[in-house]
């Protein structure tokens, strides 16, 4: 039977049962106990805030824009270019959260 | 036998291969976009929200009635009877505007642009108290009076129509103002402080004129 759930020695019957990290073949072991449990918890919980905030400030910059808009239309120039000025010191804001680490996934 | 070999048929071979390719279907469904790449898309949306309000501080957008130079001086009726409004265009001829005579002989006029999303304001004169400016698109009200917002989403007031009333009842538009300025610092604005008109439009909505 070659049912695609069927078991690991059945699927892989090269690997034997004492095979592990001593066996070359093994590159990365694959879904195992624990499975799908961060394996790096400190990373992956910096990328979450990175990008949390990131998205907290586009949501400012949206706000932003139509504070811009709205002084813009009201005939405020200058006021609209502080808005302006906002949205590109948030821009960078959010482009420093993504350079901070470009190896990071 | 290697791993990598064709496994031989199975009896169940039809049922076997529609349940690899659910898997297959299964994992292709699985989203293979990092955190990282939502970052960088992120990232992307944040710039082009910056582009856009330079762009909009640069004045890529038109104000409705607010004319490029300056504005003409137009005469728009021979005259307009209380409850009565008239749609005109003006300062272009692409502005939409309309004049409104409030019961009371209050003469005002407006852009009869929406600031929400560029509808056709119109004159109700059974809504309110003494009648409303209404955009029907979505509800909004503007105070008649002023131009100020009363109700509905738009997010500021109408841009106003400078008017005056000649001792004959003919109705002349002689320049805008915009949201929130009043008439005379949308005329002193465009004409220059020393036009004789400039002190003389202070705290009024129309200026009745006696000479020509």
């Amino acid at each position: 039977m070659t049912d695609v759930n069927r078991p690991v020695h059945r699927r892989y019957p090269q690997i034997r049962a004492t095979s592990g990290y001593g066996d070359p073949r093994i590159r990365h072991t694959g879904p195992g106990p624990g499975a799908g449990a961060e394996q790096e918890p400190e990373r992956s919980s910096k990328l979450s805030a990175r990008l949390a905030l990131a998205l907290t400030v586009v949501i400012g910059q949206l706000w932003g824009l139509t504070v811009v808009v709205d002084e813009w239309m009201s005939g405020n120039t200058g006021t609209a270019w502080w808005g302006a000025g906002f949205l590109v010191l948030s821009f960078l804001v959010v482009l420093g959260l993504w350079v901070i680490d470009p190896k990071d996934r | 036998m290697s791993v990598t070999d064709p496994q031989p048929p199975a009896p169940d071979a039809a049922r076997t291969d529609a349940a690899r390719e659910a898997l297959h279907d299964r994992i292709a469904a699985d989203s293979l976009t990092t955190r990282r790449d939502y970052l960088r898309i992120v990232a992307t949306v944040s710039g082009g929200l910056a582009v856009g309000g330079v762009a909009v501080a640069s004045g890529i957008l038109q104000r409705h009635g607010d004319p490029d130079g300056l504005p003409a001086i137009k005469k728009i009726a021979d005259r307009i009877e209380p409850g009565e409004s008239l749609a005109f265009r003006y300062p272009g001829d692409e502005d939409r505007a309309i004049a409104v005579r409030m019961d009371d002989g209050t003469l005002a006029g407006y852009s009869a642009v929406c600031t929400h999303l560029a509808c056709a304001v119109l004159w109700r004169r059974d809504r309110g108290s003494e009648g409303e400016l209404y955009c029907p698109c979505h509800e909004g009200v503007f105070d008649a009076r002023t131009g100020e917002v009363t109700a509905g989403p738009p997010p500021r007031g109408l841009p106003k129509v400078i008017l005056i009333e000649q001792v004959d009842g003919s109705v002349w538009a002689i320049g805008t103002a915009r949201s929130g300025e009043s008439l005379q610092e949308g005329y002193c604005r465009q004409r220059g402080e020393g036009s004789p008109l400039c002190t003389r439009l202070e705290g009024g909505a129309t200026e009745r004129s006696e000479g020509a």
